[in-house]
């Protein structure tokens, strides 16, 4: 059975999506490659029987070796750039495929040898991590916080609304340019960092208004802070005698002590009366030389309290212009020029874990802005979507059952209208090639597939069932001069034209709500393109020589 | 011939079948002209349309006659539904929809459920007001010009005046028959909803277009009744087929998403109406066109 070459172009096209959609490694790629490439082969030199024995022995072995070999270990998501794992070489994305000699297959190994491994903090543990990139031998004292998740099967990536997570679509309160909107996303970025979030993508978008905003989406649990952490200025002021003597930011900060035990740490966790908790702690800071002299020059004239131990004016610390804390400034300070100063502050909770996480997320956030320092901007968040992790695995089953039992309707009515058992199989095979190809082509470009994504396959699937119809219906018409050929180029005008007005009807949802309906412009684009110029020519001659016979 | 009979009736009443579809429309744009007078616009929209949040609390156990009786009281606009599976037919949780601020509705919904919400057992959707209109008012130029866009395309590929703009005014009155049962049926569009109209765009010009090539294109063998019918034949099983795959979908769905039940609620109902605008409207008229100009 000689293939033409439409089917040619089908076929390959059909290789390289199931190849993109596997996440398996390159060497077993190319193997499928050959297998597959093998396998249209042998449909194309051999007849009848021998040469579909072939085809399917082909297909079947891809498979077994496809599902045999999957990558394995666990992807780090996750990792704080302040961690010794982290200063000592280890990055995001790296898989871990063994730990300490143990192999780590899945999250289970993982963890299973993540708990026989001692850590406290005062001794330095050595850790042997080998990823797919690289050896790490790294000794700390610290336990691994970085969060890993199972290598996926596939290279198809889900989108929030279906994999759970969090987006906060934020407004500056003025309007702003390019640049101003650039600028907004540098330090956004920043801080998410510093703040040790790391899996955040932030992105500018703009939508047919003219409207600019900041598109902040973070995968899997939704962050405690996220809120406040977005849309937070972050203007830290601190202030004696109502003058500000620095700022938050490089300007006013050389430094600011994190994650070391000897300058920034709880001091001391004290019970209240009402039986609830509260923790203190501290870090030290480095101002810069002119911050220093301010200092000097603010306290130069204050007088003694009655204690004799401070001086009268507290040293006051505004967030966005809310006071978070006030210390009590030494007289041994007075009119000095101090690069080092101590910040204090402290959280509360009903128990004293509660109260201890609280105060160590205040001085974190605390940190947070004295480092980034003060956005640009007051920002508001105008959209904020936390979608639960807890049911996306149930909707997707949901969504894929949907769709069989629709294919299968569709395959019962498309098969009492023809009573043809090929040419109905090659229209199912057919609308099935497209969604393997838009799911090929949305792995290779890295799109995520949320519910207008989803929507939009249906739309595919749907118009792609539709053009076949034509193209049968025109194929089967009896009593008529024009040849099969000529009836076939008839169909293939109409599904052209339909083809047009549809992608011409998309175009408006690229701008529209913020780009937060791409999705389904983007998979219908890609499915109707592959199907007009791919899938439904193969299509086509599929039946002319189904018809020919 | 098998069917001379119908040829018959059908040559004999064609034009008159057009009062159906003529009628309908008319009043649906009247309904429609009524209920914008009536409510200030032509849908009636949800929160992703006018701001306001939507929580998803993912939690059985919870009854939802008292859920809603208790919040209605500082939430008038309150909606509650429940969702669950539509093969265990088990209550997985329910979500709660109103117009107020999430500020607002979760430390009320929380201290009504007395725990915190985190992003394990609930997802929460909130929406500013400002936002939201503007999304309202670009998905709306997006439809208008998706529109225009595809009537554009319809008038260049067929490059003849009557044809294309019957093949356009079909398209459009299966939008505004759609929106007028939307809005009877009381449905809150979503930004999803409007969506729905994008694809339902696409889908009706589908079988407009099968139509039209084949009635004008002179290649095409048999009289103008049989071309019909041919094109009938293949136009109805690509609608059917479509009924079928989103009518199953939407009722597997129902339950689950609100999101996936608005879009193939539209769609079903579209679709239905595209038989109704394709078949009695477009191909009578084309009919009455070619029949005008043989003479």
């Amino acid at each position: 059975m000689k293939l033409t070459w439409r089917m040619w172009v089908l076929g390959i096209a059909l290789i390289l999506s199931v190849i993109t959609i596997f996440n398996i490694n390159s060497s077993v790629k190319l193997l499928v490659l050959i297998l597959l490439t093998g396998s249209l082969f042998a449909l194309h030199k051999f007849e009848g029987k021998k040469s579909l024995l072939l085809f399917i022995i082909l297909l079947v072995v891809s498979a077994l070796l496809i599902f045999s070999s999957f990558e394995s270990g666990v992807v780090i998501k996750s990792l704080d750039k302040e961690s010794d794992f982290f200063k000592q070489g280890l990055r995001n994305g790296e898989i871990i495929k063994s730990l300490n000699g143990n192999k780590v297959e899945n999250m289970e190994d993982y963890f299973n040898v993540l708990q026989g491994i001692d850590v406290n903090p005062n001794d330095t543990v050595k850790f042997e991590i080998d990823t797919t990139r690289n050896s790490h031998i790294i000794f700390t004292n610290e336990t691994p916080n970085f969060i890993v998740r199972d290598v996926s099967k596939t290279n198809i990536q889900t989108g929030l609304d279906l994999r759970g997570g969090a987006r906060a679509l934020v407004q500056p309160s003025e309007k702003i340019n390019d640049a101003g909107l650039e600028e907004l996303i540098q330090i956004s970025r920043n801080r998410f960092n510093v703040y040790g979030l790391s899996d955040v993508q932030i992105s500018g978008v703009s939508d047919l208004q003219g409207n600019r905003y900041m598109l902040v989406e973070v995968a899997g649990a939704t962050p405690k802070d996220l809120e406040e952490l977005v849309s937070q200025q972050g203007k830290f002021e601190a202030k004696i005698d109502n003058k500000t003597v620095f700022e938050g930011g490089k300007k006013d900060i050389s430094r600011v002590c994190r994650n070391d035990a000897s300058c920034a740490i709880i001091t001391s966790c004290l019970q209240n009366s009402d039986e609830s908790y509260f923790c203190n702690f501290r870090f030290t800071i480095y101002l810069n030389e002119g911050a220093a002299e301010r200092h000097a020059d603010v306290t130069r004239d204050l007088s003694v309290d009655d204690t004799g131990q401070y001086l009268s004016e507290k040293l006051y610390l505004y967030v966005d212009d809310q006071e978070v804390d006030s210390l009590l400034v030494g007289v041994d300070l007075r009119g000095q020029v101090t690069t080092q100063i101590s910040i204090q502050g402290s959280g509360a909770g009903a128990t004293r874990e509660d109260a201890y996480n609280s105060a160590r997320e205040s001085m974190n956030k605390l940190q947070t802005v004295l480092i980034t320092g003060s956005l640009p901007y007051k920002l508001e968040i105008v959209k904020l979507d936390t979608i639960s992790p807890t049911l996306g695995g149930d909707f997707i089953n949901l969504i894929l059952m949907a769709g069989a039992v629709a294919i299968i309707l569709v395959a019962i009515i498309i098969f009492i209208r023809y009573r043809k058992v090929k040419a109905s199989a090659a229209l199912l095979l057919t609308s099935f090639s497209e969604l393997i190809i838009i799911l090929g082509v949305a792995s290779f470009i890295k799109w995520n597939l949320d519910l207008p994504s989803i929507a939009g396959i249906l739309a595919v699937i749907g118009t792609g069932v539709d053009s076949q119809i034509v193209i049968l219906d025109e194929a089967e018409k009896k009593n008529q001069s024009s040849s099969i050929k000529q009836k076939i180029k008839i169909a293939l005008f109409v599904i052209m034209t339909a083809y047009i007005t549809n992608v011409a009807s998309l175009i408006p949802l690229y701008w529209a709500g913020a780009g937060l309906f791409k999705g389904f412009m983007i998979t219908t684009i890609i499915g109707v393109t592959a199907g007009v110029f791919i899938s439904r020519p193969a299509f086509a001659d599929i039946i002319k020589r189904i018809g020919g016979e | 011939m098998e069917n001379q009979h119908t040829k018959n009736w059908y040559d004999r009443y064609y034009k008159i079948a057009l009062i159906l579809p003529a009628l309908v429309l008319i009043l649906s744009i009247f309904y429609l002209y009524n209920f914008t007078q009536r409510t200030g616009d032509i849908i009636y929209k949800d929160v992703t349309l006018t701001g306001g949040t939507t929580i998803t609390v993912f939690d059985g156990e919870v009854d939802l006659d008292k859920v809603r009786a208790d919040l209605k009281i500082n939430f008038p606009d309150l909606r509650v539904r429940e969702i669950s599976d539509i093969l265990t037919g088990k209550s997985s949780g329910f979500s709660l929809t109103t117009k107020a601020e999430v500020g607002e509705i979760r430390p009320a919904l929380e201290s009504y459920l007395g725990y915190e919400l985190t992003g394990e057992n609930s997802s929460v959707e909130f929406s500013g007001a400002s936002l939201s209109s503007g999304f309202y008012s670009q998905l709306k130029y997006a439809l208008l010009l998706s529109f225009l866009l595809m009537a554009a395309v319809v008038f260049v590929i067929f490059r003849d005046f009557v044809p294309s703009f019957i093949v356009v005014l079909a398209a459009f009155a299966d939008i505004v028959m759609t929106i007028a049962v939307v809005d009877m049926l009381g449905i809150q569009l979503s930004s999803a909803g409007i969506i729905a109209f994008l694809m339902l765009i696409g889908y009706s010009v589908d079988t407009d277009i099968l139509l039209t090539t084949r009635l004008i294109r002179k290649t095409e063998g048999g009289t103008i009744n049989q071309r019909i019918y041919d094109a009938l034949k293949t136009g109805m099983t690509m609608t059917l087929t479509s009924i079928a795959a989103v009518g199953v979908s939407l009722l597997l769905i129902y339950n689950f998403s609100d999101t996936l039940r608005q879009i193939f609620t539209i769609l079903l109902i579209g679709l239905g109406f595209d038989i109704f605008n394709t078949w009695i409207s477009n191909a009578s008229l084309l009919k009455w066109h070619m029949e005008a100009k043989k003479r």
